[in-house]
C-alpha cells in the first residue's frame, strides 16, 4: 500500500504553505486533504504528509488521534454518524440507533460487507435545537424519525 | 542577568532574575512535587503538581513556568497549597490501578511519595469505575510500557523528540483515552532508550532487564564511573547482598554530571554491569587445572625464572591509573616492555555524537599519560605477563601468565584471577582529560585480588 496526494491536492497544500511561517502548520488541512481523498488516514498518508511538511509521522498520528473527526480505519461510501449526546439522547436516540441497527444490520462501529454504510455514535454535533441529529458524510439530517431514517437511506441506496 | 532576592516560606534566596523558580526550589531542597518537569527537558506545564503560593497572585502558580522576579515572596507550604495538590493528585490517581503490590517502581514512585505527603484522602472512586488500557506492551529496546500506571507527564516522549530526536513515542488520543505509544507496527529503537525507565516518574515504564529482580528499597546505590567506553559516564551502582548469596549488582543508573554526561547514559552501557558478575574467572589455572594460590605463586616464581629472554607485559587500557603505575614500576623492575595494544579499543560502529565514545578503553587517555607504548615489540616473547589485556591470543610467547577478569579460551600458563572495577577503585582519565575517582563497591564473599594485591603477593615472592 502506498498514498500520495492527487494534484489538486498537492497543489492546495503548497498554496497554504505560503500563508503560515511554517510548513509544519498544515497537518490538520493535510490530514483532511487525505481523508476525503481516501476516506480514511492510512499510517502511509500520516508519512507522506510528514515528508511533506517537515514533521515526524508521531507528530501527526498525534494529532490523528486526537481528533475523533479523523477515521483512521477504512470506513464504508456512507459514513453515518448518529449523536449520542444528550440533547438526542432525550429525544429519541435511541430508537433511532435501534432503527438503523436493524435496518443495516450494523452494530456501531461496524460497516457493512458490500463497503456502502459505516454507522458510528459521535458526541454532540452541535445541532441540539433539531435533535435527533445524524451526519452523513458532510450532510446533516435533523428531526429525525425511524420513517425519515428510511427515506434517507433509500435515497442513498438507490444512489448507490 | 541580574542576581535579585526573592522570598519563600519566609526565607530569602538569592537567584538569576528570569530564571524558573522551580530550579532554586529543587537547588535548594525546598519540597515541591512535581511529574512532568525535569532538569533535562525544561518545563511542559502539563501535570500542574508544583503549585505554589505567590503573593498577590489570585490562585496558585506552577513553579515550573514560573520566572523568578523582584519582591517575589513565595509560599511552598500550608494548608491551601496543600488542598491544591491534593485535588490535583486525586485527578492524577482517579484512573491509576491499585497495583502498587506488584509494581516494580512501588518504593521509588513518585505518586507514592506525593500521595503519602499530599494525599491520604478517601478515595471517591469505585475501582470498578475505573478506565483501563493496555498494560505490559513491549516497546522494544528493553523497555516495558503500562499504560494504565502513565500519568501523562510527557517526560518520555520529549526524551524522544528533544534529546534522541528519533521520535518514537508520543501521547496519542485524547482524555480518558489518551496513552503513551509508539506508531502503529514501529517499536522504541534508539541506544539510549532505557533512560526514559529512569525519566518516568511512576511505573509505567520499567526497565525488562531489572523489573521483577529486586524490591527497590533492598538495594544500596554507590556510586560509580562506567567502564563501557572512554567517556566515563557518572553511575550509581544498585547492588544487594541477599541472605547466604554472593553481593549481587542489579543495575546501572545515570548519574548527574553536567561536565561528563548530563543526565543520562547509553543503553549499552546501562546493562554492561553484567560484564562484572558473568563468567567470572575465579579460580586460578595452572596448565589447565586449577590450582591453590601456594602452588599458584610457586609457579608464577617459576615462570618468571625460567630461562632468559624478552619479558613482555601487557596491560589493559580499563585498568585504574593507580594499576597502571604500579605495572610501570613492576615492568621496570623485572626490565620488561610494557604495553596497551589498542588495536582492539577502536570502535567506530558504537561511536556517536552525544556519549558514546570509538575508544572503548575507559582509560585509555591514561595509557597517553604515563608514556605507555601502544605497539608490540617484535622480538621474539620468552615470557608474556597479561593483566587482562583482551588480545593475548594473536601473540607468540614462550610462556604466558595471565591475570583475568573474566574466562576467556587462551593458551596460557598460568591464570591468575583479578578483580573487575566495582570490586577495586582507583581513577580514571577520561577522553576529554578528566580524572574521575571510582570507589570500590563490592565486596565478594570469595574476593578475587587486585592489580595492586596481586603485585605485593607477587614481589614477596619475588624477593
Ligand atoms: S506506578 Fe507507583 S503508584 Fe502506580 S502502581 Fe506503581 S508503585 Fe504504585
Ligand atoms: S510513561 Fe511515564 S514518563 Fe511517559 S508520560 Fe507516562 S508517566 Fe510520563
Ligand atoms: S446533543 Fe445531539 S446535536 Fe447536540
Ligand atoms: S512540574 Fe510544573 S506542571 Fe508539571
Amino acid at each position: 500500500m502506498s498514498f500520495e496526494f492527487t494534484k489538486e491536492n498537492l497543489e492546495k497544500i503548497e498554496a497554504l504553505k505560503s500563508r503560515y511561517p511554517s510548513p509544519k502548520a498544515l497537518s490538520l488541512p493535510c490530514l483532511w486533504m487525505a481523508q476525503y481523498q481516501e476516506r480514511y488516514i492510512s499510517l502511509e498518508a500520516i508519512e507522506t504528509i510528514g515528508d511533506l511538511i517537515d514533521l515526524p509521522p508521531m507528530e501527526i498520528y498525534r494529532v490523528a488521534t486526537f481528533y475523533t473527526m479523523f477515521n483512521l480505519e477504512p470506513v464504508g461510501k456512507y459514513h453515518i454518524q448518529l449523536c449520542k449526546t444528550l440533547s438526542c439522547a432525550l429525544c429519541g436516540k435511541a430508537e433511532m440507533l435501534n432503527h438503523l441497527k436493524n435496518r443495516l444490520g450494523l452494530s456501531p462501529g461496524e460497516s457493512s460487507s458490500d463497503g456502502a454504510f459505516t454507522l458510528t455514535q459521535v458526541e454532540c454535533l452541535g445541532s441540539c435545537g433539531t435533535a435527533p441529529v445524524m451526519q452523513i458524510n458532510d450532510q446533516y439530517y435533523e428531526n429525525l424519525t425511524p420513517e425519515k431514517i428510511d427515506i434517507i437511506l433509500d435515497s442513498l441506496e438507490e444512489g448507490s | 542577568m541580574s542576581q535579585i532576592d526573592i522570598v519563600i516560606d519566609n526565607m530569602t534566596f538569592t537567584a538569576e532574575k528570569g530564571s524558573l523558580l522551580i530550579d532554586l526550589l529543587i537547588k535548594h531542597d525546598l519540597k515541591v512535587p512535581y511529574f512532568c518537569y525535569h532538569e533535562a527537558l525544561g518545563a511542559d506545564g502539563n501535570c500542574r503538581m508544583c503549585m505554589v503560593e505567590i503573593e498577590g497572585q489570585k490562585r496558585p502558580q506552577i513553579a515550573c513556568d514560573t520566572l523568578i522576579k523582584e519582591e517575589m515572596v513565595v509560599r511552598t507550604k500550608g494548608e491551601n497549597i496543600d488542598g491544591v495538590r491534593r485535588d490535583i493528585l486525586e485527578l492524577e490517581l482517579i484512573n491509576h490501578p491499585i497495583d502498587c503490590p506488584v509494581c516494580d517502581q512501588a518504593g521509588e514512585c513518585k505518586l507514592q511519595d506525593f500521595y503519602m505527603d499530599y494525599g491520604l484522602y478517601e478515595s471517591n472512586i469505585k475501582q470498578s469505575d475505573k478506565v483501563h488500557h493496555r498494560k505490559h506492551i513491549d516497546l522494544g529496546s528493553s523497555v516495558i510500557l503500562d499504560q494504565e500506571r502513565c500519568v501523562l507527564c510527557a517526560r518520555c516522549t520529549r526524551f524522544t523528540s528533544d534529546i534522541t530526536k528519533t521520535h518514537e513515542l508520543g501521547i496519542i488520543g485524547r482524555g480518558d483515552h489518551a496513552c503513551v505509544s509508539t506508531m502503529p507496527g514501529k517499536k522504541l529503537d534508539n541506544p539510549y532508550a532505557m533512560n526514559i525507565v529512569d525519566l518516568c516518574p511512576v511505573g509505567a515504564l520499567t526497565s525488562k532487564d531489572f523489573r521483577f529482580q529486586q524490591r527497590v528499597w533492598f538495594l544500596t546505590s554507590s556510586p560509580s564511573i562506567c567502564h563501557g567506553c572512554a567517556k566515563g559516564c557518572n553511575i550509581f551502582i544498585d547492588h544487594n547482598r541477599e541472605k547466604y548469596k554472593d553481593e549481587t549488582i542489579y543495575r546501572f543508573r545515570p548519574r548527574e554530571n553536567q561536565q561528563v554526561n548530563g543526565f543520562f547514559i547509553c543503553d549499552e552501557g546501562r546493562l554492561s554491569y553484567k560484564k562484572l558478575q558473568d563468567n567470572r574467572q575465579l579460580d586460578m589455572i595452572l596448565n589447565g587445572k586449577s590450582c591453590e594460590e601456594a602452588e599458584a605463586l610457586e609457579a608464577y616464581r617459576n615462570l618468571l625464572e625460567a630461562g632468559s629472554g624478552k619479558i613482555v607485559i601487557l596491560a589493559d587500557a580499563n585498568l585504574y591509573t593507580e594499576e597502571l603505575e604500579m605495572i610501570q614500576i613492576y615492568a621496570q623492575k623485572l626490565g620488561a616492555t610494557l604495553s596497551s595494544p589498542m588495536v582492539s579499543d577502536l570502535d567506530d560502529a558504537f561511536a556517536d555524537e552525544w556519549l558514546k565514545s570509538s575508544q572503548r578503553a575507559s582509560n585509555a587517555k591514561a595509557i597517553e599519560k604515563l608514556g605507555i607504548m601502544t605497539d608490540l615489540p617484535d622480538e621474539k616473547i620468552a615470557l608474556l605477563i597479561n593483566f587482562n589485556h583482551p588480545n593475548t591470543v594473536s601473540i607468540d610467547a614462550e610462556r604466558v601468565i595471565s591475570f583475568r577478569t573474566n574466562q576467556q579460551k587462551e593458551p596460557a600458563d598460568l591464570i591468575l584471577p583479578l578483580a573487575v572495577f566495582s570490586e577495586s577503585s582507583g581513577t580514571l582519565t577520561n577522553e576529554d582529560g578528566i580524572e574521575q575517582y571510582c570507589p570500590k563497591v563490592i565486596t565478594r564473599n570469595d574476593p578475587a585480588p587486585t592489580v595492586i594485591e596481586w603485585m605485593i603477593r607477587c614481589q614477596e615472592e619475588v624477593e
